[in-house]
């Protein structure tokens, strides 16, 4: 919650004491955040509001900012800016005690631990910007490690930028009963859904663009918090997630998913299980020797075995030999080795079942034990 | 006895028609080839007014005899040629008889001459094609022709003269290249305050240009020398009134061609042509089958809206080379249009592969500082300068008047008055030297040192405190690849350019066009072997197209198919992109593809399939290549450079960037005052 500020007459005051721990803990998770050019000066600061028995610390770079708070005995309420950067690689260093950090005049902050002085100079904490508040309506609450397993299956697949074709985020669809994630950068796709849950408050369909920025950091909050489930809302522009003490917001992406719906295959009639950690040794193996620029693999499903080959005109050629049961008619088939080892590291260990169909359409990769959530793994094939 | 002789009027109306004396660089052509013509070594050219008030070229040729130096101004009278046959292979400059009796009527001509056979000399005066003064007198041997007032009887004419100091800077223009194709001879050039060019005989082309424009400009150019021997193949077949004396003759030797002279590296770029120059057989023409050999010569070394310094000399034998094609004379036919235009792309194009020259961070530099804003005056005056640039080239020099600025301790060009405007060969305006290392972001490079240089430029000792670094022997145009395999990469300015050193200096190599360059010569290679890898996309990308995309696109889309992509038509002017070249992200297809189409679109020539290729793969390879901003690691940056160094051409990339600067040791100890 945003602390109000408690100005003095005149004078802006502000003096605390926090663990070291405890305020370590928070800067280093909210480094993602600061903003790393100094185009704005004053994103580069931290903004300290103390209240309560609260300091709260807030970051952003207007896109994505991350509000946090930890305990501190407040000796005099207020709030001041420090350099976010310098402050954490100094908090790093000092020995675990009480840090006792004071304004003092003209935006310059007294960091004291132990025997430990040091002044830093922040800015005027007016200058930092407002952020959006948390919605006190239309929150849902999403279990965090269902959200943690949809992140780290989809985000990889979100394309790098974005273009009329691609948008550089990802899709969450949010039913009564069910959640999904999809992403796409137009040469795959990644696709789960998660049903048999209840989402309160959710009725139809919420649709909602997550931008990258916000998937990678909402994965780093979600990898790291105890909170069981977090809170999600949203505005016209603006998205919340409430980890814990944390509040990630980020601006909304506008734009149109692609019509993704069409483009999952229907028909794909030849299917065969291998071992994952087998294929992708297979093809990391194979893949040293694949065009630089493509990364172009081959396979070639027999009856009996699945051949994995790439050849350069560079290094050389190289095959793999997989034993599977397939049984059906035989196929060649080209792939992006990296697109594919991106699917095999999200999925983990266990069995993968490719589902192809001809040299032309669409391959679908699953994990073989997918019985929680379903998993899909879309990706185009390449001419070679 | 005399020599020149009217021609009959069936060969005089064989002879390509119109009027050539325009203005005072015209006339200073005229009688500048006649000098020629006539075995001079010496040739003095004086100009006062620009040339309006006084034009006067002595030469010490063969002079004429009295009757002659009558003859010579009537209408198609000449020494040159007797009969058609000759208008075949002509190896005169001149040949039509007609510029002679043409400047004595629109000026007052005063001539002096004296052959070498005769005792006295003959003196004639015309006045606005009268003549009214004939007279003996002992003269040099030689001859002096003077013109006054001219258009002095044709206000019209007159009036459309420019300011003295342009007409000033084309006859210098003019002089300088006729200089620059006589190296054995003796050339001056003379206003009425200053001597503009003083250029005596030397050994050969290179040592003219270096006493003509300097060391710096020597530095720029790398030299072209090639022969190859003609086959008769595909030559039309010889008129029908040649034909039977040439049966009897029996089959001739075809004879060779050669080109030699000097085309700039490429970090010199020019915004127009203007710093072309092409001779045959002596003669200084504008050709387009020429210039669009040499703008395939530069492909993919320059980007295709520059063009290069070229200084080139063809040399065939006659009847190869049709010059009555247009009374300037400045036009040529080539007789086997596609063997010559081949050679000549060929000729540069190895020298330039050959050279793989290296920018240097000084000349990298002051190309962009000097590119534009200094050219913009002479493309206001291109429209007004067009006829004479057609004829005699503008200057040399226009705008890049620190670059091609002799070195003025050395060469002869001497100081000009300041009221030669664009004229600037022989105005060198000395490079300001703070700027010289002021990248566009006004980053200074040295910035300290080269303050103090332009205030002291000597050397400042170093008193011994350390060691001087030994002298290794300099070449002049390293060679690329042995030097980029042996260079350490030390890390990245801004994750976008590598630094890297080695023992010839401190080394820039700019990560995004290098990989460029590595990817398009691998994807060209790919599609000649058929062996194009390509994506297909998760849904199609539908692309609209403007009407000139789509000509291009329904032009092109064969070539486009072969490397890869598969679009198809898609309602009117929409295309289905269904699979593209593999390594472009799917975001960037549509920006490629809209690039790709509009650059051919906008592209002036003729298309033809390599060009088209070509232009394909650099797309590609700029889509596909890594990006500024990308942080690099050391084995990557290690990797590319190898790469780099294996490629044909690591100077410059697919659009004519250049990849690589160097700041070689020797600048770097000028900078520190070492030496
Ligand atoms: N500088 C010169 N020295 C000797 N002869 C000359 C000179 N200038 C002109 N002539 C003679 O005058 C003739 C006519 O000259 P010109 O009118 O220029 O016609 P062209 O050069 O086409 O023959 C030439 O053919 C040549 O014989
Ligand atoms: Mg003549």
């Amino acid at each position: 919650m945003p602390v109000e500020m408690a100005t003095a007459t005149g004078t802006a005051t502000m003096e605390i004491t926090v663990s070291k721990f405890e305020l370590l803990r928070e800067l280093t998770a909210t480094q993602g955040v600061v903003e790393r050019k100094t185009t704005i000066p004053i994103l580069s600061n931290y903004l300290f509001e103390a209240g309560g028995d609260k300091l709260v610390l807030t970051a952003t770079d207007l896109d994505l900012s991350l509000r946090t708070s930890c305990n501190a005995k407040v000796k005099k309420e207020g709030s001041c800016t420090i350099p976010a950067r310098k402050l954490h690689d100094y908090v790093k260093l000092l020995p675990d005690a009480d840090i006792t950090i004071k304004l003092l005049e003209n935006h310059w902050v007294s960091i004291r631990c132990g025997r430990s002085n040091t002044k830093m100079v922040g800015m005027a904490r007016s200058n930092f910007p407002s952020l959006p508040v948390f919605p006190t309506a239309g929150v849902v609450k999403i279990p965090a490690q269902v959200l943690r397993e949809m992140i780290s299956k989809t985000g990889f697949a979100i394309a790098n930028e974005e273009s009329r074709y691609t948008l550089n985020g990802a899709l969450m669809v949010l039913k009564p009963e069910s959640i999904t994630m999809v992403a796409t950068d137009g040469h795959r796709l990644a696709h789960i859904e998660r049903s048999g849950e209840k989402f309160d408050g959710v009725s139809g369909e919420m649709k909602t663009l997550i931008p990258k920025k916000a998937m990678d950091e909402l994965k780093s909050l979600v990898d790291s918090t105890e909170a069981e489930s977090i809170e999600f809302a949203r505005d016209e522009s603006t998205l919340y997630f409430r980890i814990g003490p944390r509040l990630l917001t980020s601006r909304q992406l506008t734009g149109q998913f692609p019509n993704f719906e069409a483009v999952l295959p229907k028909d794909n009639n030849k299917l065969v299980t291998v071992r994952g950690e087998e294929l992708s040794a297979a093809i990391q193996r194979v893949a040293q020797f694949a065009d630089e620029r493509s990364r172009a693999v081959r396979f070639r499903l027999e009856k009996g075995e699945l051949k994995i080959s790439a050849s350069s005109t560079e290094t050389g050629e190289s095959e793999d030999t997989i034993e599977t049961a397939y049984n059906g008619d035989a196929l060649t088939v080209g792939f992006n080795a990296v697109y594919l080892l991106d699917f095999l590291k999200a999925s983990g260990n266990g069995d993968v079942r490719l589902e192809l169909k001809d040299p032309q359409s669409a391959g679908q990769l699953r994990p073989g034990d997918s019985e929680e959530y379903k998993y899909r793994y879309i990706v185009m094939p390449m001419r070679i | 006895m005399g020599k020149i002789h009217v021609l009959p009027e069936h060969v005089a109306n064989k002879i390509a028609a119109g009027e050539v004396v325009e203005r005072p660089a015209s006339v200073v052509k005229e009688l500048l080839e006649n000098s020629l013509d006539a075995g001079s070594t010496r040739i003095k050219v004086q100009i006062e007014a620009g040339g309006k008030r006084l034009i006067q070229i002595t030469d010490n040729g063969c002079g004429m005899v009295r009757d002659d130096a009558l003859l010579a101004f009537e209408r198609h009278a000449t020494s040159k040629i007797k009969n058609v046959e000759d208008l075949l292979s002509v190896s005169t400059l001149g040949f039509r008889g007609e510029a002679l009796p043409s400047i004595a009527s629109v000026s007052r001509l005063h001539l002096e001459t004296r052959a070498a056979e005769e005792p006295t000399g003959t003196i004639v005066e015309i006045n606005g094609g009268k003549i009214f003064k004939v007279e003996e007198a002992g003269l040099p041997e030689g001859t002096s022709i003077t013109i006054r007032d001219l258009f002095f009887n044709t206000p019209a004419r007159k009036k459309f003269l420019k300011a003295e100091s342009t007409e000033l800077s084309h006859i210098a223009s003019l002089v300088t290249h006729y200089a620059l194709a006589h190296p054995d001879k003796h050339f001056e050039l003379h206003s009425a305050t200053n001597a503009v060019l003083v250029a005596p005989p030397v050994a050969g082309y290179s040592e003219r240009v270096y006493q003509v424009f300097g060391k710096d400009t020597l530095d720029q150019l790398i030299a072209v020398a090639a022969m190859q021997p003609l086959a008769h193949v595909g030559l039309p077949q010889p008129p029908p009134w040649r034909r039977e004396a040439e049966e009897d003759a029996g089959p001739r030797d075809p004879g060779e061609m050669r080109a030699h002279g000097f085309v700039s590296k490429p970090e010199t770029q020019k915004l127009n042509r203007n710093s072309i120059y092409v001779f045959v057989n002596g003669r200084l023409i504008r050709d387009r089958l020429i210039q669009h050999a040499l703008t395939e010569a530069y492909r993919n070394i320059l980007p295709p809206t520059v063009y290069p310094v070229v200084l080139l000399f063809l040399e065939l034998p006659t009847a190869e080379v049709d010059v009555n094609v247009h009374p300037s004379k400045t036009e040529v036919r080539f007789r086997q249009q596609t063997v010559m235009h081949d050679f000549v792309r060929d000729s540069v194009r190895a020298a330039l592969m050959k050279a793989r020259p290296v920018p240097q961070f000084i000349n990298e530099i002051s190309a962009h500082a000097s590119a534009s804003p200094s050219l913009t005056p002479g493309a206001q005056q291109a429209a007004a300068q067009l006829s004479v640039a057609q004829q005699s080239g503008a200057q040399f020099s226009e705008g890049n008047a620190h670059r091609f600025a002799p070195d003025t301790s050395e060469s002869r060009l001497l100081n000009q008055p300041a009221n030669i405007g664009d004229f600037q060969l022989h105005a060198p305006v000395p490079p300001s030297v703070s700027g010289r290392f002021q990248f566009d972001g006004g980053i200074q490079v040295e910035g300290n040192a080269a303050v103090a240089l332009a205030r002291a430029p000597q050397v400042v000792p170093w008193n011994g405190c350390t060691p001087p670094i030994p002298d290794e022997p300099e070449e002049i145009n390293p060679t690329l690849a042995p030097v980029l395999a042996s260079l350490k990469p030390l890390g990245q300015i801004r994750e976008s350019f590598i630094l890297a050193v080695n023992r010839e200096g401190l080394w820039i190599i700019d990560q995004h066009v290098a990989h460029e360059r590595v990817l398009f010569e691998k994807i060209l290679k790919q599609r000649s072997a058929e062996k194009v890898e390509s994506q297909r996309m998760l849904m199609p990308l539908i692309l609209e197209l403007t009407p000139a995309q789509q000509a291009v696109f329904t032009e092109i889309s064969d070539e486009l198919a072969g490397n890869g992509f598969e679009a198809e038509p898609f309602g009117t002017r929409s295309i289905a992109i269904k699979v593209a070249p593999a390594g472009i992200e799917a975001c960037d297809i549509e920006h490629m593809l809209h690039d790709l189409l509009d650059q051919i679109s906008h592209e002036e020539q003729i298309l033809n399939m390599d060009t088209v290729r070509a232009r394909i793969a650099a797309s590609v390879a700029c889509h596909a290549a890594i990006k500024v901003n990308m942080p690099l690691e050391q084995n990557k940056m290690e990797w590319l450079l190898a790469e780099l160094a294996k490629t044909d051409c690591p100077m410059s990339c697919p659009h004519g960037r250049p990849v690589v600067l160097r700041y070689s040791l020797k600048d770097i100890q000028k900078a520190f005052k070492r030496i």
